[in-house]
């Protein structure tokens, strides 16, 4: 199983020797990484197929991963001494594969002539994590819905809105800086009640629901701001914060840690947590054992729409201007890291650790690709193999866990 | 117990030291079958037994290990050879547990679904054609109904029928090859069970060959010539059903005698009722009326369809109740959700384990704590540690046997996925516990355990409401039985309790 992961993983960035001079950086230096996505609203779309695609449904995708694999777990019954180590042996493959994938990407690019110089500098490290700040937030609000079964497509539209809400409330309202980042939380909350409430009233699956708020997120953000950004009006301090750091940390990794840590907590350390998995796991049984599944599904969603918002904040005082485009770029490659992460750590659960080695993967071999001089097309690729690989790794797992599943059950009538 | 006239009946199926094994263990090890040209052949066993891996092992799904053979229809091979087209071309014709067939679609598309369309020039259907085809199989098999209903509109029993004609539909002489049923009778509800068992006589009769394999032992001993019984995937024999009684057969399944199975009744029933319902209506339900005492099995017997699974989710507040009375330890209770009715504490496992009570990829230990999470969550800390003894306590108290309670809940065997949900509730210690089919798919030493369990909580003063639809398990579980017929409780009945008793009263004709 981790061979062909690492197997695909090279052929991903087999197109590296292609020359071609990179500038695809579109807003700040930053955006090197995440921000030079051009493609539009197709990019959400036709990124969301291969998600759809390798498991039936937005719900049964994630609950395919949910229920893929933990490797971990030996059959009970099954095996003598030799095939459990065996099996403990592969498992903490799995578990670690893409942390090695990581170390591997850094030491190569690290290495690589084209790319050593750059690579190993402590400036371009720290640009990595300050631009991934963004998607980390994003990625980690994700997967509170996606580990209770739904999909929120529209978080890259909802950080888009809230971006150029927060500049707007800066620029005319003329809000403290405090007010305005939680303002910019509040918009994306609100985006997350509206799904929730679409998603819970209609009974329709979260995958189309988003699919269409996503959407119209976006008229709206053109609507208002004619496709303008919006650069006058946004306070020093956002834009100071955007780029400083202290002891030599950026500023935006500090937020992520307590992000990470919160989301964390919210997942493995409370009765939210624990309802989340189970109604993912089976929404029947968790409402026979007294979980409110509406409440539960509702609530995911206000909380990824509310980590979107704050993601939204975070652009802003990166990029330093409520762009009305680049939002949605973000979601697919959030969906991709999600599902990467998946595959690590607790292998077949959604999780915050695995989320980020994702990110961090991604990142590291798309920044070394560019520095490598592959133009700026090799974000989209990247990231869209990786998803793919994320997926068939994810139900390959599943399915090697089947047969056994499968006979148990069909004794039983 | 072979018999020398037997020897002399050609084959029509023999499997020689079949084995197949699962990661390291032998689901099945050297099973030796012999059927018998125009013999009903049950194959029994309980779960894990490998009756299962055998029948996949035939239909070339799975394949076995190196060292066997298989020989039916003239045809011959080494079993790890063995293949679907094989299996096929051997004339063994497969009837799944589930079968595909599709209640929106006419009797006589579902039927083509398996033969193919018989089609004119640019692959246009020939409907006529297909229609006198399936008239003709209909009649063939004594089903009342035209090519053109929807298999939906049929009873259940007559969805089996089609489902065999199915298989059997391009085989014309009946005397060759052999039918294989899967638990053919599962989804049954219980006077149409019959009618496939006289079906199947019907086929017999004409020469068919069965091979049929159950979990009802009464089923096996009324419809079969034969049966094999396997035991932790051995062959542990071959016997004639004719003299055969089903304590015998238990036995020779469990390894032990049935009298040891159920637990004793309780000796002495308290007055007080803890749970009163009065005109429930709602669904099915028109007027239900009954009282479960203190620490009583009170049995609800009643035909599938009766409304007997809804009065469960009633009392649990996941069904409505559009008028009646509920009264719990004598306060008025109106459950509007489960979670209030587990406040009030009463607990509830449902009918379909894997529908609606298991969380297939969460662990052992998550599937304990299901719906409990909020006990081990103090002061914004959540007490793993609490939470890890608690279920190991769980584990060894309610017999589950779990390699950890760190493995996936589906790694387990049906037997001890059930013990998980029951233990899930029981460690609640719950004042009323509604139980709705819970030896489903269970084989027989695991429901001799959930006995045990249930009759353990009765005595610590929990009252239990079981729904059973095998009622000599109802007549040796329960210590009163209401039977549900119409909408309305029409007999409560009190030990000493038979099963002929209680079958006479769930069948006959509604005089209420």
């Amino acid at each position: 199983m981790t061979p062909d992961t690492t197997d695909s993983g090279v052929a991903g960035s087999g197109p590296a020797g292609g020359a071609a001079a990179s500038d695809g950086a579109a807003v700040t230096g930053s955006a090197a990484v995440t921000g030079s996505a051009v493609a539009g609203g197709g990019a959400v779309a036709g990124g969301s197929n291969p998600a759809s695609g390798g498991v039936p449904g937005g719900g049964a995708a994630t609950g395919g991963v949910a229920a893929a694999g933990q490797g971990a777990a030996a059959r009970p019954g099954g095996g003598g001494t030799m095939g459990l180590a065996r099996r403990r042996a592969t498992s903490i493959l799995q578990r670690y594969s893409l942390v090695a994938l990581l170390g591997i990407s850094i030491g190569v690019y690290g290495v690589w002539g084209k790319t050593s110089s750059v690579f190993l500098s402590a400036p371009d490290f720290r640009n990595i994590a300050s631009s991934q700040a963004v998607l980390v937030v994003l990625t980690l609000g994700l997967i509170i819905p996606m580990i209770s079964g739904s999909l929120d497509l529209s978080i890259g539209n909802a950080a888009g809105l809230s971006s150029v809400a927060t500049a707007a409330f800066y620029a005319h309202g003329h809000v403290p800086l405090l007010v305005g980042a939680l303002l910019g939380v509040l918009v994306g909350a609100i985006v997350g009640i509206v799904n929730g409430l679409l998603v819970v009233l209609l009974k329709v699956d979260s995958f189309i629901i988003t699919l269409g708020t996503a959407s119209a997120i976006f008229g709206i953000v053109i609507w208002y701001t004619g496709g303008q950004s919006i650069v006058l009006g946004i306070p020093q301090s956002l834009l100071s914060f955007g780029g400083g750091n202290v002891i030599g940390i950026p500023d935006s990794v500090y937020v992520v840690i307590v992000v990470a840590l919160l989301v964390w907590y919210l997942l493995e350390q409370t009765p939210f947590g624990r309802s989340l998995h189970a109604v993912g796991s089976n929404k029947a049984a968790a409402r026979l054992v007294g979980i409110r599944v509406e409440r539960v599904t509702f609530a995911a969603f206000v909380l990824s729409g509310a980590f979107a918002g704050l993601a939204g904040v975070l652009l802003l005082a990166s990029s330093g201007a409520g762009n009305p485009q680049i939002g949605q770029n973000f979601t697919l490659t959030a969906v991709a890291a999600a599902f990467l992460g998946a595959a690590s750590f607790k292998v077949g659960r959604l999780n915050v650790l695995g989320s980020i080695v994702a990110i961090l993967f991604l990142a590291v071999n798309i920044t070394g690709l560019t520095f490598a001089g592959v133009a700026d097309w090799i974000n989209q690729l990247f990231t869209g193999v990786a998803l793919v690989v994320a997926i068939a790794f994810a139900t390959a797992l599943h399915r090697e866990r089947r047969p056994r599943a499968r006979s148990t059950a069909q004794d039983s009538p | 117990m072979t018999d020398a006239a037997g020897q002399d009946r050609a084959l029509a199926l023999s499997v020689r030291s079949l084995s197949k094994a699962y990661s390291g263990t032998l689901a099945l090890d050297g099973l030796d079958l012999d059927v018998r040209a125009g013999e009903i052949h049950a194959l029994l066993g309980g779960n894990g037994s490998g009756k299962s891996t055998a029948i996949k092992i035939l239909a070339g799904v799975v394949t076995a290990e190196p060292g066997g053979r298989i020989e039916a229809g003239g045809h011959a091979d080494r079993a790890e050879h063995w293949s679907p087209a094989l299996a096929h071309a051997a004339g063994l014709r497969f009837v799944h547990q589930q079968p595909a067939v599709f209640p929106e679609l006419t009797i006589a598309e579902n039927l083509a679904l398996g033969e193919g369309f018989p089609t004119g020039p640019g692959r246009r259907i020939r409907w006529a054609v297909l229609n006198r085809r399936t008239a003709e199989l209909l009649e063939r098999y004594h089903i009342a109904a035209t090519p053109t209903t929807p298999l939906g509109a049929l009873a259940a029993v007559d969805r089996s029928r089609v489902a065999i004609i199915r298989a059997l539909q391009d085989r014309d002489e009946a005397d060759s090859g052999v039918l294989v049923l899967d638990e053919p009778t599962a989804a049954l509800p219980g006077p149409e069970v019959d009618q496939l068992l006289t079906a199947l006589r019907g086929y017999a009769a004409a020469g068919q060959t069965i091979l049929y394999v159950s979990h009802r032992l009464d089923e096996a001993l009324s419809v079969a010539d034969r049966v094999t019984v396997l035991r932790d995937g051995r062959k542990v024999a071959t016997v004639d059903t004719a003299g055969l009684s089903e304590g015998q057969l238990i036995e020779l399944i469990v390894g032990r005698p049935i009298e040891r199975l159920f637990p004793a009744v309780s000796q002495e029933l308290h007055d007080e009722a803890v749970l009163t319902v009065r005109g429930a209506v709602g669904g099915p339900l028109r007027g239900v009326g009954l009282s479960a005492r203190k620490g009583e099995v009170l049995g609800i017997a009643g035909l599938l369809g009766s409304g007997r699974s809804e009065l469960l989710r009633m009392i649990f507040g996941a069904y409505p109740m559009m008028a009646g009375q509920l009264t719990l330890d004598g306060k008025s209770y109106r459950p509007a959700s489960p979670s209030e009715a587990m406040a009030a504490g009463v607990a509830y496992v449902p009918e379909e384990r894997h529908a609606d009570a298991l969380f297939h990829a969460e662990s052992v230990r998550h599937n304990l704590s299901a719906g409990q999470a909020g006990d081990y969550f103090r002061r914004l800390l959540f007490r793993h540690s609490q939470e890890r003894r608690d279920t190991s306590r769980s584990i060894s108290e309610f017999l589950v046997s779990a390699a950890s309670d760190r493995h996936q809940v589906q790694t387990l065997s049906g037997g001890n996925q059930q013990k998980v949900v029951l233990a899930r509730w029981l460690r609640q210690r719950p004042r009323l516990l509604l139980l709705d089919e819970p030896t489903q798919g269970v084989d027989v030493g695991a429901r001799s355990e959930i006995y045990q369990l249930i009759r353990r909580a009765t005595a610590a003063g929990t009252s239990v409401i079981l729904v059973a639809s095998d009622l000599e398990e109802l007549a040796h579980a329960c210590d009163r039985v209401a039977v549900l017929k119409g909408g309305r409780i029409t007999a409560v009945v009190e030990q000493p309790l038979d099963a002929h008793q209680l079958t006479e009263l769930v069948n006959t004709s509604e005089a209420a």
